[in-house]
């Protein structure tokens, strides 16, 4: 098997890389975090428009997908860029959409399918609350479809006060149920496989995030002198940085091999082998980023401390690496 | 409207670039091939006057076979097809010969337009536009930050030291565009899988008919005698302020001739 991105898929990931590069999303996730999402859905917008939903929604639907390797690559460089907003989220919803049975539906099939258009669009911000994995709807106070799933219920979720989260840009909502949209044993099934979905948008994006951090630890590193040389001329700080980076070199192919086993009787158990490498690795990138930054990592203004933080709080979004080693332990006995 | 661009596949400006020690010639293969930046400009321009005239959009690039990773940007972004003339004797050439094969191959596809950028990041001699009309015996419209067309008429606002002169004429012609003129889009997931289905024309320089002694690095009119890796910056001088920071300053511009 030839284990690289084609053509096509390079040139989607660096598209991306382009587009969030000249939109200013540093400003943008401060916005967000101070919960002014004017910036944030004007990336949105734009990140629709390249495609990044569409290939998580089903051709039937309105979107281009289901496509698992062009959503990791699209993930990961939203990760990269620290992207706000509930992009996995929205792709998990739209997998969770997908999978209900028609008789299990108490709104009209023609309401599913709509909002799946919207979502792939990019008309539609979408958002839920998926318990236990994921016990808060994430940014419900931007998203225009805002669901909750409790046991084989569906339901149109009414979001509460925000809790502070761990990443100021992840605004987490305490939801309530409302209007019944669906309830049936599809619903559960639907679930699980949109928490898969979610989980392994998160870790790709988490790999991001740690790529991120790890090129800003290695250009700090080169330019900062200490004692008469750049920082990076020490052993012990190179020694850091080639950890973080076999860590993440580490978990991509698992989030790769993750995409490439949707489908499959496998996909779950890979899907929390790539979450549990993504978090570590990204977490671990995000802690030797601080250390080689020295004092100004920690400094709120400096663009590192966003990742940083996103890191801290992906590591255990989407279920946290011990949930998950325990779902590849049960796959594997 | 019969829409040409050109674009070319140059270095990526942000790596450094090398010259082939053995014929002086820019080392093409030792560094990752970018779309040249003012070429995106003139491929939405060109997909913008197909939105608003109608017609087809044809991508034109003279390069080596790395170069289709031009043309698939170029053809995500929305161009209709492309040709891609390509051929080991087109090697070396410079402004004028490059000229003169562009201009067989613009008059095999035929062109209501050709549209370029003003000039590429790595030869910048800004002068392929103008060589290229004269050759094609269209007008030259360059320098474009605003293109209208109507019916067959055409008008430009050509930048300037002053601000903008207005260029009429009549097509067919050729336009060389900068950066002011628009925002170029970035290709679609969708487009980018359309782009994989749309035609790419292989041209030699035989089907082309270009006459292959008067292109090339031994055809070529201008020569790299010889060159030198750029000398690493020099340190800043750092001025002290003890009250006469001001003065400093000034004097230094002034040495340099901005005030």
């Amino acid at each position: 098997m030839k284990f690289i991105l084609d053509a096509e898929q390079r040139l989607f990931g660096e598209t991306l890389h382009k587009l969030l590069a000249e939109a200013g999303t540093p400003a943008a996730i401060r916005a967000w975090a101070a919960g002014s999402h004017g910036p944030g859905l004007a990336l949105w917008r734009s990140l629709a428009d390249a495609g990044v939903l569409a290939v998580a929604v089903p051709e039937s639907a309105g979107g281009a997908g289901p496509l698992p390797v062009e959503m990791v690559t699209a993930f990961h460089e939203l990760g990269r860029h620290a992207a706000p907003g509930p992009l996995a989220e929205s792709v998990a919803v739209a997998a969770l959409l997908d999978r209900l049975a028609p008789e299990d539906l108490v709104v009209a099939p023609e309401t599913v399918d709509a909002w799946l258009a919207c979502i792939a669009e990019g008309n539609t911000v979408a958002t839920a609350a998926l318990p236990p994995a994921v016990p808060y709807a994430l940014d419900a106070d931007a998203a225009g479809l805002v669901l909750a799933v409790d046991g084989d219920e569906l339901r149109a979720a009414l979001p509460g006060a925000a809790r502070v989260s761990l990443d100021p840009a992840r605004r987490l909502f305490p939801v309530e149920g409302g209007e019944l949209l669906a309830r049936g044993p599809s619903v559960r099934a639907a679930a699980e496989a949109a928490r898969d979905m979610g989980a392994l948008a998160t870790a790709a994006q988490l790999v991001g995030v740690g790529r991120a951090l790890l090129d800003a630890s290695v250009e700090y590193a080169r330019a900062r002198r200490q004692f008469g040389r750049p920082i990076g001329e020490f052993q012990a700080v190179k020694h850091h940085l080639a950890d973080a980076l076999v860590g993440l070199e580490y978990a991509r192919p698992l989030v790769h091999g993750a995409a490439l086993a949707h489908g499959s009787p496998d996909f779950p158990r890979d899907v929390s082998a790539a979450k549990v490498a993504a978090s570590e690795a990204a977490y671990a990138a995000a802690k030797i980023a601080l250390q080689v930054h020295g004092a100004i990592g920690y400094t709120d203004e400096y663009d590192p401390s966003l990742w940083i933080r996103k890191a801290r709080a992906l590591h255990s979004a989407w279920g946290s690496p011990s949930a998950h080693r325990a779902r590849v332990l049960a796959a594997l006995t | 409207m019969n829409i040409v661009v050109c674009v070319k596949q140059v270095p990526d400006t942000a790596t450094e670039r090398k010259l082939r020690p053995d014929d002086k010639t820019l080392d093409r293969d030792a560094v990752d091939g970018v779309v040249n930046e003012l070429d995106e400009y003139a491929v939405e321009e060109a997909l913008r006057l197909k939105e608003a005239h109608g017609g087809e959009v044809t991508v034109l690039t003279m390069g080596p076979a790395k170069a289709t990773e031009t043309i698939r940007k170029a053809l995500a972004m929305g161009a209709d097809k492309a040709v891609h003339l390509s051929d080991d004797a087109l090697h070396g050439s410079d402004a004028l010969s490059t000229s003169y094969a562009m201009a067989q191959a613009l008059k095999k596809i035929g062109f209501d337009l050709v549209i370029l950028g003003s000039e590429s990041t790595d030869a910048r001699t800004g002068v392929l536009a103008a060589m290229l009309a004269e050759r094609l015996g269209a007008p030259q419209l360059t320098l474009a930050r605003k293109v209208e067309v109507n019916g067959s008429a055409i008008a430009i606002e050509r930048i300037t030291d002053y601000g903008y002169d207005k260029v009429e004429a009549t097509l067919p012609a050729v336009v060389s565009v900068v950066e002011k003129i628009n925002e170029p889009r970035y290709p679609s997931f969708k487009g980018i899988m359309a782009a994989k289905k749309k035609p790419v024309e292989a041209l030699g320089i035989a089907d082309a008919s270009v006459d292959a002694s008067a292109v090339g690095l031994a055809a070529a009119y201008s020569e790299v005698a010889e060159f030198a890796a750029a000398p690493p910056r020099a340190a800043g001088t750092i001025v002290k302020d003890e009250g006469d920071g001001g003065v400093k300053a000034a004097d230094f511009l002034a040495s340099k001739k901005f005030i």
